[in-house]
């Protein structure tokens, strides 16, 4: 009779987020899932059932590998790049003095910047012909691998076949790299201070003592970071849309610019919402991959 | 309008169609008059243009049929409100959905109430049909296996633009002739000018303003016609192969400004406007496209690309294009949305868009103006053109057209030959010819 009431209470309460959560997140998943089974411009009612057909076409669609491909190198270069960085930088701005304060406001601060801003900035950087690092470029004579002919120097950078994806990675990195330096920040200040003084006893300092304590003892944070990495490189959107819309010549492509491509530019909504199936399970798969790599804490502690 | 700004990222598109998921029900229009009064929504792009001028139409047309109620909304992305709403069963009675609609995916599932038996009534001037009433050439556009489903009101043409100040301050002829072109552009680089620009962010410039021009001019209007009709082999023709190789020539001679590649339709146009380039590709919508950041004094005029020697098209051809009204099948009061469209269309409406909004309309006659000083030329090699035509073939086959889009680039970039750039586009021809979901569309003159 008690545990009864008790499960009604629960329930009762229960209820309300689980209802939300089945009809504004669960639903809409399945309702894609279905979507994907069918042939549909996305302009009418019109559906026709294709079965698999459309995981077999993009199985076999160039341009998905090749957007695929660049999202992994965003990840590994963009995500190798963030980690180094964040972690140094946290490691770096330890202590609560004032200036460490007010330089992690500073990192975080493009974070905090909406991304269309962030995409028309860098568009200024790179500008042919006012952006700082083509300045910089045209000051030691160019720098650019690719040519205009026999004119000379092309300096459009995101107009390069081989800069533009390099370009938009260092963007991507500038702007998220805060929020890594932030998570990074707060997993050293949770270093036990008994560890880091017993190790200061010992006799370990500087970059023994933050390869033999600190980074051991970041393990968990790390992991975190990563699995945010994999989300975040694998669905890039915006800036890469603002900034090349995938081009030049597909060069920036990246799985969910060409899923825009399907649904808007093709009207092919069943291969939009297959691409966008595929990417869910490529980012579920890449996650657990990475959580079961790292599963073993070097500090003894598993996870 | 091809006003381009794509200062929008997912979370706009989303917010879309979040606002289209709540217009749906906002947007019944306001029970407005009394008896037997229709209610008519009217949504169009909201672009250079604005939508004051179809509101002031609107109006109007109350003022004429007492119980009427219109109304006309636009924005600037309204395609993104459209389409749940074309999906719902639930879009406007008449609307300009803007270049952004997929219009063919919509004809082909039958979301476009064909005109035909409208046409045949009598034009709202009482003169004729309705029909007569507008150009031929600019209302086959619209037809899809014969019957008519897009209606044009305004139209653009494409050429290139060049400063005549700049041509006479340094005793420059424009250059009638691609070999005119090639000897002219020594000159003005010297000068310290790139002679041509071009809005390397978006090929299809460099599509309808290099490449089609010089296709046709070397193997005549069936060369294109061929290709947009997927002829096999059409995409890769020598026309096809010579153009390219002209492209490439002016890139491999410097002839285009430095960075071009990377630039975008606003920046290149205000390079061209700012003299750093003496010529560029675009349509007659760049003076309204530029008009609030262009530099003061700055000077335009239209000229037809320069043709090839000897080559076999008409130097007269002219590429034209238009962004379609269409009536919504599912759309309620077809009749009203008709009879404001033909209010629209009448020869006073249409001149007075063209004083007002700069730019030509499809309606015949409406030209018997005094127009604005930048269309004059333009209008007038309209007119005079044997051969007008336009560019379907990446609106019929997205596919293709993105294709088309992206071996562009790479062309103008360097980093595919003319040989490998024709071998792309037949193969993108290919695919779609293999494609049986969606028609194949003929083209001719």
């Amino acid at each position: 009779m008690k545990n009864r009431g008790r499960t009604a209470f629960i329930v009762t309460y229960l209820a309300p987020a689980v209802l939300l959560y089945g009809v504004f997140v669960i639903l809409p998943v399945l309702q894609a899932v279905g979507y994907s089974l069918f042939k549909w411009s996305g302009l009418s009612s019109k559906k026709t059932y294709v079965g698999f057909d459309n995981f077999k076409q993009l199985f076999h669609d160039d341009v998905f590998w090749q957007a695929l491909l660049h999202n992994a190198w965003i990840f590994l270069f963009g995500g190798s790049a963030i980690l180094i960085v964040a972690i140094a930088v946290a490691h770096g701005m330890q202590g609560e003095s004032r200036a460490t304060k007010a330089l992690r406001s500073v990192y975080l601060f493009p974070n905090i910047m909406s991304l269309v801003v962030v995409a028309i900035l860098w568009e200024f950087v790179y500008d042919p012909h006012i952006g700082l690092l083509t300045s910089v470029m045209k000051l030691f004579g160019g720098g650019a691998t690719h040519r205009s002919g026999a004119a000379g120097i092309d300096t459009s950078i995101l107009g390069s076949p081989t800069q533009a994806l390099p370009a938009v990675i260092v963007t991507f990195v500038w702007f998220a790299v805060g929020f890594y330096i932030m998570l990074f920040s707060a997993g050293i200040r949770q270093i036990p201070q008994e560890v880091a003084e017993a190790s200061k006893l010992d006799g370990a300092e500087g970059l023994f003592r933050f390869r033999k304590i600190t980074l051991p003892l970041l393990w968990s944070v790390g992991r975190i970071a990563v699995i945010y990495l994999v989300i975040n490189t694998l669905n890039v959107f915006a800036l890469v849309f603002l900034m090349t819309q995938g081009g030049p010549d597909r060069k920036t492509e990246v799985m969910l610019t060409y899923l825009y491509e399907q649904a808007f530019v093709n009207s092919d909504y069943g291969a939009a919402t297959a691409l966008a199936i595929a990417n869910f399970v490529i980012v579920m798969a890449v996650s657990g991959i990475v959580l079961r790599l790292t599963r073993k804490d070097p500090t003894g502690v598993s996870h | 309008m091809k006003t381009r700004v794509l200062a929008f990222c997912s979370a706009s598109a989303a917010l879309g169609l979040l606002m289209a998921g709540c217009s749906g029900g906002s947007n019944e229009p306001a029970a407005g008059g009394s008896g037997n009064g229709k209610d008519l929504e009217v949504v169009s792009f909201q672009g250079g243009f604005g939508i004051e001028f179809f509101q002031q139409a609107a109006k109007e047309y109350e003022a004429k049929h007492p119980g009427d109620h219109i109304t006309v909304t636009g924005g600037p992305r309204v395609w993104e409100q459209l389409r749940p709403r074309f999906a719902n069963g639930t879009p406007p009675s008449l609307t300009w959905p803007g270049w952004g609609m997929d219009y063919w995916a919509l004809i082909y599932d039958n979301q476009v109430f064909p005109v035909d038996d409208a046409l045949k009534t009598p034009a709202y001037d009482g003169k004729g049909t309705w029909k007569d009433t507008f150009d031929p050439s600019l209302l086959k556009l619209g037809e899809y296996k014969g019957k008519q489903y897009e209606l044009p009101y305004h139209y653009n043409i494409m050429g290139w633009w060049y400063n005549p100040d700049t041509f006479a301050k340094h005793g420059w002829t424009v250059p009638k002739t691609f070999k005119e072109l090639l000897d002219l552009c020594p000159k003005i680089k010297a000068a310290g000018m790139a002679p041509l620009t071009y809005q390397g962010k978006y090929p299809d410039y460099s599509i309808k303003g290099f490449l089609f021009p010089w296709v046709i001019s070397i193997g005549g209007i069936k060369a294109a016609d061929d290709a947009q009709s997927l002829v096999p082999g059409a995409w890769k023709s020598d026309a096809f192969l010579q153009a390219a190789k002209m492209v490439k020539q002016l890139r491999d001679a410097g002839f285009f400004e430095d960075g071009a590649s990377g630039l975008s339709h606003t920046q290149s146009q205000t390079d061209f406007l700012e003299g750093k380039a003496a010529m560029i590709p675009c349509g007659t919508w760049l003076e309204s496209e530029m008009r609030k950041t262009m530099p003061p004094g700055a000077k335009m005029a239209f000229m037809l690309p320069p043709v090839v020697d000897g080559g076999k098209g008409d130097p007269s051809a002219i590429m034209i294009g238009i962004e379609p009204w269409i009536i919504p099948t599912s759309g309620p009061n077809h009749d009203l949305a008709i009879d404001f469209y033909k209010y629209m269309t009448s020869l006073d409406k249409a001149k007075q868009f063209i004083t007002q909004c700069g730019t030509l309309t499809a309606i015949k006659g409406s030209d018997q103006i005094t127009l604005p000083p930048l269309l004059v030329e333009p209008a007038k090699l309209f007119r005079e053109s044997k051969t007008v035509y336009s560019i379907q073939f990446d609106t019929w086959y997205s596919t293709l057209g993105n294709e088309s889009k992206n071996a562009m680039e790479a062309l103008m970039n360097g980093s595919n030959t003319p040989e490998q750039f024709v071998d792309r586009l037949e193969a993108a021809a290919e695919k779609v010819r293999q494609d049986k979901s969606k028609p194949v569309h003929t083209m001719t003159h």
